[in-house]
Parts: structure tokens; sequence; C-alpha cells
């Protein structure tokens, strides 16, 4: 059964879920604009960090214009353009054997495409939602309600995978953040 | 202290404030008369050339008629009710208009129409109440939000007297006939408020509410 977590929370993954080594990490939203809004696109992105919470150079930056990390551990499923659906909007798949010895975390961020250009934000976003699925046995492990909070930002940072003893463990982080995609690359040393 | 909003931004009213319950939605705007100015301006025209010039009711600038109503709207995004200047009283009392200005006269800055909001008596099957303009006649009067400047709306506390939150609208709405001002919504037990602030097209409160089926 599910665990529904609030912001802040962390739960084992690993220690509770014994054989779990693949999981996919599922981020979904709703958008309402009206028909004066141009389109609406929102992306998950990865970063591997290591244990300076940074990633170790560009390649370590998973999204649409690098859709599978090179150690194979981290794979993003593409871009969907238009949000429209039910369930996973985007999805990254995470295998935990392959990721890096040095990479100690993933940091599963949603951003807005162009949100300055296009005047958009998370206000006009609701639903958002970051959730961890058991790849072999597609049963939901872990949700998180994003809920209603950064209103006035253009990219979240949803939840952290990330070690933990010898195990991994999953974060309800659900930061805000300003400044778009490049600000946050910079943000992780990329 | 009032908070200043920005377009897309979503508030706490209720769990900031407890405790409240009747506020006042103040909702303003000033007609562009620049262009008016303009024309009077002009010196030795006939004042029947201008009666026949198109725009000789905007001269005078008395016919600028915009219309704040509010959409009582269910969980599903269905209309269940529509307070306007034809039907000044919500359910219960729980949302009240104070009435339509014909003109927009009035001084800069103030609130051009008033609607009072009780949240103790909103029926508990409206999820939102949607606080709309829209330009009565826009189509035979040629207007459009270019021609509107400084639109604002702010809530203000019946009791305190506080103001709460204003937002002012700041797009650029030209050619708009209509705009979709923010929203006073539930979630999650409480009451908050999301600064919409998009202009649209519809041309009349029905294509309004048409939206809301």
């Amino acid at each position: 059964m599910t665990i529904s977590l609030e912001k802040g929370q962390k739960v084992d993954l690993t220690k509770t879920n014994p054989g779990l080594k693949k999981i996919k990490v599922g981020l979904g939203w709703d958008i309402k604009t009206f028909d004066a809004g141009t389109d609406f696109d929102l992306d998950a992105l990865a970063f591997l960090l290591n244990s300076a919470d940074k990633v170790r150079g560009e390649k370590d930056f998973v999204f649409y214009n690098n859709l599978k990390h090179e150690s194979g551990a981290v794979i993003h499923s593409g871009d969907n353009k238009t949000g429209l659906g039910e369930g996973d909007d985007e999805m990254v798949t995470l295998e935990f054997d392959k990721v890096p010895a040095d990479i100690n975390k993933i940091s599963l961020v949603i951003t807005i495409h162009e949100a300055e250009a296009r005047k958009h934000n998370f206000g006009m976003v609701s639903n958002a939602f970051v959730r961890v699925v058991d790849s072999d046995t597609n049963i939901e492990l872990v949700r998180y309600d994003l809920g209603e909070d950064y209103s006035t930002e253009t990219a979240v940072i949803a939840g952290d995978v990330y070690r933990h003893q010898d195990g991994w463990k999953f974060s309800a982080v659900g930061s805000g953040f300003q400044g778009g995609l490049v600000a946050l690359m910079k943000n992780y040393g990329a | 202290m009032t908070i200043n909003l920005t377009k897309g931004q979503k508030i706490d009213l209720t769990k900031n404030h407890p405790g409240l319950t009747v506020f006042k939605v103040g909702l303003g705007w000033e007609p562009n008369i620049g262009k008016s100015d303009e024309i009077k301006s002009k010196s030795l025209l006939s004042s029947l050339t201008r009666r026949i010039s198109e725009g000789t009711e905007k001269i005078r600038g008395a016919s600028f008629d915009l219309d704040s109503s509010v959409f009582l709207v269910d969980a599903n995004e269905k209309r269940v009710g529509t307070v306007y200047y034809g039907n000044l009283d919500g359910p219960n009392g729980c949302v009240k208009h104070h009435g339509d200005s014909l003109t927009g006269r009035g001084v800069k800055g103030t609130d051009k129409e008033n609607i009072s909001v009780d949240l103790t008596k909103i029926p508990s099957n409206v999820n939102k109440l949607v606080f709309v303009v829209n330009i009565y006649e826009c189509k035979s009067r040629n207007q459009h939000f270019g021609m509107v400047g400084d639109a604002f709306i702010h809530i203000n506390d019946t009791n305190s007297g506080n103001e709460l939150c204003r937002f002012n609208l700041t797009d650029d709405y030209n050619n708009k006939t209509a705009l979709i001002v923010g929203e006073i919504y539930r979630y999650g037990g409480e009451w908050k408020f999301y600064a919409i602030g998009e202009g649209t097209n519809d041309v009349s409160l029905s294509e309004m509410s048409n939206r809301y089926r």
C-alpha cells in the first residue's frame, strides 16, 4: 500500500521493500489556463549529485535532451509537451545497482519550459505529484502531492532518491525555485 | 499588512487570518480617456463633425460600462449561480453585489464596484467564486480592455477594515473584451485567493458563463 508523504518527510525504500532493484519515479500535473494562455510545457529532470550535492558534469543531468545517463542508472521517458492524460506525465527509471559509487543522490525536479517568455508559473499548475513505483511489480510505494505553495515559482524540486547506509530512501522535498532551468543548473554546479 | 500579488499567485485567506468570515472584494479600473483628451484638444472641429465620427460617446467618456460579476462554481467546474447587476444577491446572502457603476466615474484608484462575501453562508456545494469583469455592449461600442488601465482587485476584511491582499492587473489586455480577474476557492478546509488576471474574447457575461457549464 502506498505511503502518502508530507513535505519534509523521508521514507525508506529498499529496507522496507527487500529485493527492490529498479524504480520508476513518475511526475504528473494538471494545467489550468484560459484561452489567452500559450501552450504549457512542464519538464521533469533528474540531477545525479555527489556527496557535495553537485553534479560531476553536464552528463549528470538527465532531461529531454539527455534521456539516458551514461551509467544506464537513470533513464528519462521523454518529453510530454501537453501534460494531457491521467497518471504520470513524465517518468524516470532508476536502477540502484547501476548508480555510480560517487553519486549519492538523484534529485527530481519539475520545471516550466520557457516560463518567463510564456508568462507561466506554478500558480497555473494543479494536482502536481511525484510518486515512486516498483518497476518490477508496478506497485506504487510512495506518493507525494505537491500542493499549492509554489504559485509564483517556475521550478520545483519535487523529491530526492538518496543513499542511506547501504540502502536507498526517498525525501519529499517540495522546494520552489526561482530563476528557471539555467539557475537550477548553476545551483547544482552544472 | 496587505500582500501585493503577482499573476498566478495563490495565497491563503483564512489560514493567514483565522476568524476571517466577512470581507469585501473591491474592483477598480480607469477608462483610458487619453484618446478623448486628444480629440478634445483638436481645435476647431465642429460639434457636428464630432458627433458624426465614431466614438462620440468616447469623447464624453461616459459610456465605458464595465461590469463585475461572480460565478459560483461547484467542484466539477459547473456554474451553480451568478451574482451580477441583474442578480445582486447570492444564495443565503453569501455574496452581495453593491451595484452597477454605469459610467465608471469616480476618484481614480478607488473601487468602482464592490462585492461582499460571507464565507459562513456559502453553500457547501460551491467550491469557488470566480470574479470576472466584462465590458457591457463591447461590440456595439467597439471597446476593449486596451482602453482600460489600472485594473485591480483587492480584498478587505470587513471587521478590521484591513486590506488583506491586492492584485494589480498589469498585463496587456489589448483587444480583450473580458477579464477573469481572480478566484476565491476552497482548499484543504480553508479559503484561498488565486490572482488570475487573464483576458478573454468573450463578448458578454453569458458567453463567459459558458466556461462553467
